[in-house]
């Protein structure tokens, strides 16, 4: 078993609150991505079981969510907004700034697992762009400055 | 208040215009149906008669007046007064449109791909005259990792490819899966561009319906290896037959090529009225076994101890002769016969003709399953079993009961037709039998009762019943009959609550229309005279059969047929009496049936057997007694299609000609009588059981017709006696016999058979093989845990008759003391564990270590 007892108990509860079960399967998702960090077959089958849906109508959904990672990633996930606000902003200088900071590219994690670096889609937030999502927060009207301090205080974080 | 309850009410009707034609329809018509059934055709992909509608392809474009856009006609309700052109500039222009976008990602590959010819794709692109695009990116490809094919197929099932690049993502066959056969191992992954289909992860789509999802894919995205590069569809020819594995008889299509007389593959002839367009993997694939490499290709005969290839005349001679051997020093008393009732109505016929006229015996049967039948003749079930059913009632039912069924590998067609009715009405469904079944899951609620306690589940109904409705006409005479006659104790013996029985039992007095489906568990129990009689009551009692319809379902393609034609020792007065009056007579004696006759062969009392098609020898109970009973016969001839146990015991061994060979009627469970016309020649030099009868009349000098027309015409005479018997005309005794049990046996044995076989012939067809290959014990997790065992591992199951080994599957549907094991496989014999006499049959199983 990947899920523990608080996340089944809690998937179990949500899925109670709707009058379909498979509603409960969204929530669950969110559930089981806050404890492991991220998602996999066989995550899947134990939301389906804890539930009782459809394996594969938890994976389908799962998958239609670019915003849950599928793989391991570093303990802060940094998802750059690249659509179009954000990119007339400079959201491409800045995933360059990033990368090199980092000394990684797009898609990859540092070697102290401490960040992965990918880009996304329009995360709603245009009027502040560019911007950024690190696991659950918003980074806003970014600067290189910025991104300076907001790294140092996650790795003092870490 | 309204007096009647069967009148409908009135549905609404709308008119509207398409394409100037004025079109009137019911209200809730879709504009897409609207124009089709006014033969306006409009093109379309993700729609599917018998799906909800989804609007996710757009082909099916319709300009409608007062409406600023385009409108999808699957998805829009006709309305009254609705103007609507299918064919103008705009939706011509909209049309191909969609459609390049549709290709914008597709491979156009169709010189190597196998739809090619049959594909809604290619027709309709090539209707538009798009040869171009205005696309100039990559197409997105998916490549298969590892497999170095150009045609990036992924193989996702035992008979599926499945071809990402083709895929135009209508979502048909995934819809099919889910909604209409409450399946869950295909699906739709990622989104956008990314978006594919693909099985369920680390699964294989291998549902008892699967080849469906090929059939209706409208692209060459799913493909299956029984057809794909075998051969291109124009250069086939088609014939319209039934599926004989099945007692609905859903109606196919054979594709086959008449130079190389060879079928290449099934698909449905979709008949409203039966099956809606599906059909089982069993149905689609079981054709293969015509053209196995096994077919039994000449008559083989008995010479010293061995069984060597003889001509027919020489065959058909030595029957006749020892026949009348027999039949000389013995009487023909010690003749018997058996017929399997999945043959057409001629040879089932001309089999009961020659035994009764020209060996004059009346020992013949056609009923042989993996129970044994009860020793003393049926009453109150043949009442049960001979009434009228009708499929399609199914759909417009308010309550749907399944007593003692495993639907879905009993009656699959019928499984789906109550999803249907759920996905599209609001109807009550139970689903009650002694262990957990699959098909519950179109079910309200699942009880389940103790092993052997049918007929006191449904004492326990009558009394629950009596106590909701205490008016109900003749209470007290029924309690005087029947034992438990208290609701709580009848309640404790089946383990349904006395509160669920009466909720039940309200169902049951309030329904508008019943369905009411007796299965397996009931029509092969060995108390099954029992259990119909407490059934008997419970329709006197509540009147199921005046609101709606309640049969002990036939199992066979032609049970029915067989019936009719009086099959058995006993037949109906009315089917006797015809035949006396055709015959000019009919045998004195009374006569055995299979069980009956089984007895007397043990006892040295019956020396002779014609065996038509059946192989009692590896189906019929207690596998060693019935070997030991065949061997003591002087005589034996079996007709069949392939070597079996049984035939291996015979004298003479007939190659039997298979449904596809010859034209052939069968009478389905409604007693729909339907034809299967001749897709190809006899191989080999099989025959038709009927043409095989003839010859060893003719041989006996008592030919059997003077012609195909005089055996038709009696054929008829036969089936229009109504074989309906009446109900009773007073409640029935139903005093449950005690169920034995010894605490060393602790778990209950279900046999049947595996959704993709059926009886001991579909071992034959090499598609149905690669689903499953042999025998394996079903249990459910709680036994996995409790023995430690996984997937895969062996376990020895032993009953007091016998043991076998087999590997395990741990089960999605059983919970408890249960397992299943199926039938249908020639290296492990399920019978083997079956007592002839034993109501229920209790094994204890082992881990076999190593
Ligand atoms: S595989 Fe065929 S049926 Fe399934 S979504 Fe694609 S085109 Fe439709
Ligand atoms: S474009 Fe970046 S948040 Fe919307
Ligand atoms: S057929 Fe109407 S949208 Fe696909």
């Amino acid at each position: 078993m990947i899920l523990n007892k608080e996340s089944v108990a809690l998937m179990q509860k949500k899925a109670s609150q709707y009058p379909r079960r498979k509603s409960g399967i969204l929530p669950a998702l969110t559930i089981a991505y806050r404890q492991v960090g991220h998602l996999n077959d066989q995550i899947y089958r134990e939301i389906a079981k804890a539930i009782n849906v459809p394996y594969v109508e938890v994976a389908e959904a799962a998958t239609f969510y670019t915003m849950f990672p599928k793989q391991p990633t570093g303990k802060y996930l940094i998802q750059v907004c690249h659509n179009i606000s954000c990119a007339l902003l400079g959201a491409d200088s800045l995933v360059e700034y990033l990368e090199q900071k980092l000394g990684i590219k797009k898609g990859e994690t540092t070697k102290d697992n401490l960040f992965t670096l990918i880009s996304v889609e329009c995360l709603g937030s245009c009027a502040t762009a560019p911007m950024m999502q690190i696991n659950m927060d918003y980074y806003e009207n970014l600067t290189r400055a910025k991104v300076d301090k907001i790294l140092e205080e996650l790795r003092a974080k870490a | 208040m309204s007096t009647s309850t069967t009148t409908q009410p009135a549905v609404k009707m709308v008119t509207l215009t398409i394409n100037d034609q004025s079109v009137t329809v019911p209200k809730g018509t879709t504009v897409l149906q609207a124009a089709l059934g006014a033969g306006i055709h409009i093109p379309t992909f993700c729609w599917h008669p018998k799906l909800k509608s989804v609007g996710a392809c757009r082909i099916c474009y319709v300009e409608i007046e007062k409406m600023p856009k385009l409108q999808v006609s699957c998805a829009t309700e006709a309305t009254d007064g609705m103007v609507v052109k299918t064919e103008s500039d705009i939706v011509k222009r909209g049309r191909k449109a969609v459609l390049e976008f549709i290709l914008a990602n597709h491979p156009l590959d169709c010189p190597t791909c196998d739809k090619g010819g049959e594909c809604d794709l290619q027709n309709l692109t090539f209707a538009h005259g798009l040869d171009d695009s205005r696309f100039d990116f990559l197409k997105r490809r998916h490549i298969v990792p590892g497999v170095p094919s150009t045609f990036d197929d992924l193989r996702i099932g035992p008979e599926i490819m499945l071809n990402r690049n083709r895929c135009i993502l209508c979502y048909k066959c995934v819809r099919s899966n889910k909604e209409a056969f409450g399946e869950y191992d295909i699906g739709a992954f990622e989104r956008g561009n990314a978006m594919e289909i693909n099985a369920a992860p680390g699964e294989q789509v291998a549902n008892p319906f699967s080849g469906n999802l090929v059939e209706i894919c409208p692209v060459g995205a799913l493909t299956n290896s029984d057809w794909r590069y075998k051969i291109r569809v124009w250069l086939t020819q088609t014939t319209p037959s039934i599926d004989i594995f099945n007692s609905s008889g859903s109606n196919i299509l054979f594709y086959k090529e008449d130079h190389k007389n060879r079928i290449f593959r099934t698909i449905s002839r979709r008949n409203d009225e039966i099956d809606d367009g599906w059909i089982t993997d069993v149905a689609r694939y079981g054709y293969q076994l015509v053209h196995s490499p096994d077919r039994l290709q000449k008559p083989l005969m008995k010479k010293g101890s061995k069984q060597v290839p003889v001509e027919w005349e020489e065959a058909v001679a030595f029957v006749a002769r020892r026949l009348a051997e027999i039949d000389d020093t013995k009487g023909c008393v010690c003749i018997g016969g058996l017929a399997s009732p999945t043959l057409d109505l001629d040879s089932l016929h001309s089999f009961s003709k020659f035994m009764r006229k020209v060996i004059g015996t009346n020992n013949l049967d056609f009923r042989i399953d993996y129970r044994s039948l009860p020793e003393k003749p049926d009453s109150a079930f043949s009442t049960l079993s001979s009434q009228p059913f009708t499929i399609a009632e199914i759909d417009t039912s308010d309550v749907i009961f399944v007593f003692g069924s495993d639907l879905v590998k009993e009656h699959p067609n019928e499984y789906l037709r109550i999803r249907k009715a759920r996905n599209f009405g609001r109807p009550l469904v139970y689903s009650v039998n002694s262990f957990n079944v699959k098909s519950a899951d179109v079910a309200d609620r699942e009880f389940i009762y103790a092993p052997g306690t049918e007929e006191v589940f449904i004492n326990g109904l009558c009394l629950a019943a009596i106590e909701e409705n205490p008016g109900l006409s003749g209470a007290d005479g029924l309690k005087r009959k029947i034992s438990p006659a208290d609701l709580n104790s009848a309640a404790k013996t089946c383990g349904v609550s006395a509160e669920d029985l009466k909720a039940l039992a309200r169902t049951l007095i309030n329904g508008k229309k019943i369905s009411f489906i007796v299965g397996d568990q009931v029509s092969l129990s060995r108390d099954r005279e029992v259990i119909a009689a407490a059934l008997c009551n419970l329709n006197r009692l509540v009147g199921i059969t005046s609101r709606g319809q309640m049969a002990a379902l036939a199992r066979y393609a032609d049970s029915i047929g067989a019936e009719k034609l009086g099959l058995i020792p006993n037949p109906h007065p009315d089917v006797k009496r015809a035949l006396t009056d055709l015959w000019g007579g009919f045998p004195e004696m009374a006569g055995y049936h299979t069980e009956g006759m089984f007895s007397q062969m043990l006892k040295g009392e019956l020396d002779a057997m014609v065996i038509l098609g059946a192989n009692p020898v590896a189906m019929y109970p207690d596998h060693e007694a019935v070997a030991e009973t065949f061997e003591k016969l002087d005589f034996l001839v079996v007709a069949d299609l392939f070597e079996t146990e049984t035939t291996a015991m015979a004298d003479v061994v007939l190659p039997l000609a298979s449904w596809t060979e010859f034209a052939g009627r069968y009478v389905n469970l409604e007693g729909r009588i339907q034809k299967a016309e001749r897709a190809i020649k006899p191989l080999y030099e099989s025959k038709p059981a009927y043409a095989i009868l003839a010859d060893i009349a003719a041989a006996a000098r008592k030919p059997l017709f003077s012609s195909a027309r005089e055996r038709e015409e009696e054929i008829e005479k036969v089936l229009a006696c109504t074989t309906v018997r009446p109900w009773p005309g007073d409640y029935l005794d139903v005093r449950p016999p005690a169920i034995d049990k010894d605490p060393a046996y602790p778990i209950m044995l279900i046999i049947g058979d595996d959704p993709h076989h059926r009886c001991y012939v579909t071992e034959k067809a090499a598609s149905l093989v690669k689903f499953c290959s042999d025998a394996y014990i079903e249990l459910s997790p709680e036994l996995a845990e409790k023995f430690k065992v996984e997937d895969g591992d062996a376990v020895r199951v032993e009953s007091k008759y016998g043991k076998l080994m087999a590997p395990v599957k741990v089960s999605r549907v059983l919970e408890g003391d249960v397992v299943f094991l199926p039938r249908n496989f020639s290296v492990t014999r399920a019978n083997s564990l079956v007592s002839r006499k034993a109501r229920i049959d209790w094994v204890r199983i082992n881990k076999v270590s190593g």
